[in-house]
């Protein structure tokens, strides 16, 4: 799954470390998150929204090859 | 605070690794007493609590353990899940096979070695786990 974290963070000018505190994860699971090699669970996923102010939907993107996320 | 940033631990990385430490230092001290004291009065009544003493440690280890695991981060947890499957998995393998090498001759082994076993194999699995995410 894609994702906007790697810019939204550089945007806040915040460090890996920064965004792991922020978020009470480790930074290797901000890393993983950021380079799409892991998906967050839904509550991570909107601690994360909530964090940036953005909804979920705008944050993340479904993988392109998953029908059904992305609809008719 | 500080050197824990700059290793990149949370905070439960870091107070399983300050009770762990605390385990086996303890682990350290009572292995070589009780063995000492052992072998100083091998017919005592009180020689077969002594020489689990050792274990008291050990799952005190396992407890700071079981407690990193509930404090941990969800991908930490992942991994350790994957470790764990591994180890156990191949921890039970290894000695059933060696089991039946026992029948046909292979030398017996003291179940002393199903731990360091199980514990190098979680090792080895944590960091296999792990370089899936890095």
């Amino acid at each position: 799954m894609k994702n906007r974290l790697r810019v939204l963070r550089a945007e806040r000018d915040w460090s890996q470390a920064d965004l792991a505190d922020r978020l009470g994860v480790s930074r290797q699971t901000v890393n993983a998150l950021e380079t799409g090699k892991y998906d967050p669970s839904l509550p991570l996923a909107f601690r994360i929204a909530r964090l940036f102010g953005q909804s979920i939907e705008e944050i993340f993107e479904p993988d392109p090859a998953d029908p059904i996320a992305h609809g008719p | 605070m500080n050197i824990r940033r700059e290793y990149g631990m949370n905070r439960a990385a870091w107070s399983y690794m300050r009770e762990f430490g605390a385990a086996m230092l303890g682990y350290c001290i009572v292995l070589p007493v009780s063995i000492v004291i052992i072998q100083a009065n091998p017919h005592a009544a009180w020689r077969v609590p002594l020489a689990l003493a050792p274990v008291i440690p050990a799952a005190l280890a396992l407890w700071a353990y079981v407690r990193f695991l509930n404090r941990m981060d969800e991908l930490q947890r992942r991994i350790q899940l994957e470790a764990l499957a591994l180890a156990s998995g191949s921890t039970a393998l290894l000695t059933f096979s060696y089991g039946f090498l026992e029948n046909v001759g292979f030398p017996h082994l003291s179940l002393i070695w199903v731990l360091p076993l199980m514990v190098a194999l979680w090792g080895l699995g944590s960091a296999l786990a792990g370089r899936k995410y890095r």
